[in-house]
């Protein structure tokens, strides 16, 4: 066991980890500029609003912020398509039956109720929910951004009343996604007792052989067969508690 | 009346000489006590007969009483002048005399007055002399035996009102006449009644009547405004603000000063009478005022003297009048409208919403304003003047609906030149979102509310479960 705690499986390519900063910075623009529009009767809206030139500015930089999130999304949308498409990439984040099965299993295995948490493939269930969470609503939060920026060609076609529709939705989306960033994206990627103090997967790219085998212990059977995984079956058969250990020794 | 020089030189021996015994009795105020006995023995002499009622006769047929009260006497400046030094003769020679009338014997009598003094050739004596109905003479103002000090007189406004309560004109340089004759009842109606005249006219007073000249009636009138100032300070620096002042330094003269609104001596409180408050302004901006007259405030002020509906000033404000064409101006609109329409007690009188004033500041536009206020950097963006009109405003409801739509969608186009009919529509008319007026901002709206509690609860559950599981197997 000892010897495979230094043993990395490379996970992330290094296109994705730049994607993902590259998301996260214009994420964190976006909401910076657009909370602080939506709840711009508290001071610190004030004060960022003010710091960042005024009002104006602050709405040049989230629409143009927009943009850049526009394109990081469509391209991000391509590239996967054509991936899965033509270069037989595998969809590992599409939603499969035992995504919800897992969300049951585990929360049975916290409350209790059995003896094992869900063993889950190269994507957990709380991985899929984000990454679908970000998609889905970030083509909502550009579909509807695009409709405030330019609500007098949008009501060209579309009752006016589509442009407060578009705003409820943009703001309360926006209010949504940024709680679930800052409750369950931090706390998985950095305050978990899994990961604290950060999950560095995203910052290189590759994850230890112990934390795959505990996460995720489908694609490790997959990828290096039941032969390779003596200690595998050894873990997975082990108690819960014995994972624990592994993951506490670094 | 006329006395060559050597007369009047020993007129003013005598006069300081009097003046001096004047100064005598006020440092002995006991001499002053009301008995016959305070009166030198001369003048008791002729107070023997003089205490009694009794009259003289004129050949007109006219009498007038001789008698003098002591009172009167013992209150006048003159009483240690004597009686023999007016009237020329004592009780031992009393003289018979014959007068053809009243008017000939006041005339008689007053020459004395000139022995001692001159101000009738001085200032605004001479002025007024020359311009008075024959056969003025002094006692008609000053009285006779009561003489009294003229600063004693002024302690009232009556010693001004003396020459004022008659018809008298003054005179501009350039041939404009004002009239200055005061009527003590409209004096006493003002909210000034219990200030005197040498309040405001400072540099009046009982002795001094300085002879000026302006150009016109109007420079009067700005450089009377001054006096209002002394008092009223904090008015006075709000002006100094106003459009008003401002053009007035540019020389445009015919702008107001604060008599052209609150009146000279009829002064009422400012306050009281909203409808006259607005006829003021009127008297210049006449066609705005028309254009108010018939719009829902001024209607309701007008025809139901309805004392809520807001004048002029409550937007313009009184004093510190700006230009309403400014950035500045239309950038606390909302403000101003909001005064009535947020107030929920004024605006529940009429069924009115007072949610309108919130709907717009929370809005895209409000918040834009909102900002720029504060950035400093005003730009032109939409107010409740530009769908709801200036002067003109309507009511929202009923007939008036159609034509705010007609307003707004033109206001649009202002900045977002390709909006269509459909563009307005994109606000919801100050209405709160609800299931009939925008459903679907109402349902979308419902739907977070509930929604985003449900998953971050959710959320934080899982967190705690899955701490909890840790803690538990460790």
């Amino acid at each position: 066991m000892k010897k495979q705690d230094n043993e990395y499986i490379k996970r992330l390519h290094p296109l994705r980890i730049k994607e993902h900063w590259a998301n996260a910075i214009a994420f964190l623009l976006l909401t910076v500029t657009g909370l602080s529009q939506r709840f711009h009767d508290y001071e610190l809206s004030q004060w960022i609003i003010m710091n960042l030139g005024g009002i104006d500015a602050a709405r040049l930089i989230h629409r143009y912020t927009g943009i850049l999130f526009t394109l990081l999304t469509f391209q991000h949308i391509l590239v996967a398509s054509f991936g899965v498409l033509f270069f037989k990439w595998q969809p590992s984040m599409v939603i499969h039956k035992k995504d919800f099965t897992d969300v049951i299993d585990n929360l049975k295995y916290y409350l209790g109720m059995s003896e094992h948490p869900a063993r889950c493939d190269r994507f957990d269930y709380k991985q899929k929910f984000e990454y679908w969470g970000v998609v889905v609503g970030g083509l909502l939060m550009i579909f509807t951004g695009f409709m405030l920026w330019f609500p007098a060609q949008v009501t060209r076609i579309l009752p006016g009343e589509f442009i407060p529709a578009a705003k409820a939705l943009h703001t309360n989306e926006a209010l949504l996604a940024f709680l679930v960033i800052i409750v369950w994206h931090v706390y998985n990627a950095i305050f978990s007792p899994d990961v604290f103090p950060l999950d560095t997967v995203i910052f290189t790219g590759k994850i230890s052989k112990a934390r795959m085998i505990h996460e995720h212990p489908l694609e490790y059977e997959r990828l290096f067969g039941v032969t390779h995984g003596d200690s595998l079956i050894e873990n997975s058969e082990s108690s819960p508690a014995g994972v624990g250990e592994t993951e506490q020794d670094p | 009346m006329y006395q060559s020089p050597s007369e009047l030189e020993g007129i003013m021996i005598v006069r300081y000489f009097i003046l001096s015994i004047l100064l005598f009795a006020f440092l002995f105020p006991r001499i002053c006590s009301a008995t016959v006995s305070a009166l030198s023995e001369d003048d008791q002499m002729c107070m023997n007969c003089h205490n009694e009622e009794q009259f003289i006769f004129f050949e007109s047929g006219e009498k007038l009483s001789v008698r003098v009260k002591l009172e009167d006497v013992l209150s006048s400046v003159h009483k240690v002048v004597g009686c023999v030094n007016c009237h020329g003769f004592t009780s031992a020679e009393h003289p018979k005399r014959n007068f053809k009338t009243r008017k000939q014997y006041s005339s008689f009598s007053a020459k004395m007055c000139t022995k001692c003094h001159v101000s009738h050739k001085t200032q605004i004596h001479k002025k007024l002399m020359s311009h008075a109905p024959a056969g003025t003479v002094c006692t008609d103002c000053h009285g006779s035996h009561s003489v009294r000090f003229a600063r004693e007189m002024s302690a009232g406004n009556r010693y001004c009102l003396g020459c004022h309560s008659r018809e008298l004109v003054m005179k501009f340089k350039n041939g404009e006449k004002q009239d200055i004759q005061i009527d003590e009842k409209i004096l006493n109606q003002s909210v000034h009644k219990n200030l005197s005249c040498t309040d405001c006219h400072f540099g009046f007073s009982a002795e001094d009547h300085p002879v000026r000249a302006f150009k016109s009636k109007r420079d009067y009138s700005i450089a009377m405004s001054d006096s209002c100032r002394r008092c009223h300070f904090d008015k006075y620096t709000k002006t100094l603000d106003s459009i008003h002042f401002n053009l007035m330094t540019q020389g445009n003269l015919s702008v107001p000063v604060c008599t052209d609104c609150h009146g000279a001596h009829s002064i009422l409180s400012g306050r009281k009478e909203k409808l006259s408050n607005a006829k003021k302004c009127g008297q210049c901006h006449a066609e705005i005022y028309r254009v108010y007259a018939n719009s829902v405030h001024g209607g309701a002020l007008i025809s139901e003297h309805n004392e809520d509906a807001p004048i002029c000033s409550d937007c313009h404000r009184a004093h510190d009048i700006v230009d309403p064409k400014t950035l500045g101006f239309r950038s606390i609109i909302p403000n101003m409208c909001g005064n009535c329409h947020a107030n929920k007690e004024l605006m529940k009188k009429y069924g009115l919403s007072t949610a309108v004033v919130d709907t717009y500041l929370q809005d895209f536009h409000g918040v834009t304003l909102k900002f720029y206020k504060q950035q400093g950097n005003l730009k032109p963006i939409a107010v409740c003047i530009d769908c709801h009109g200036i002067h003109d405003i309507t009511k929202a409801r009923g007939d008036g609906e159609d034509l705010i739509k007609a307003n707004l969608l033109r206001r649009c186009q202002k900045c977002h030149p390709d909006a269509t009919p459909n563009f307005p529509d994109s606000w919801i008319s100050h209405y709160e979102p609800n299931f009939k007026k925008a459903p679907m901002v109402y349902a979308i709206n419902l739907l977070y509310k509930i929604f985003i509690p449900f998953m971050i609860f959710g959320l934080l559950l899982q967190i705690l479960l899955h701490i909890w599981r840790y803690a538990v197997n460790k």
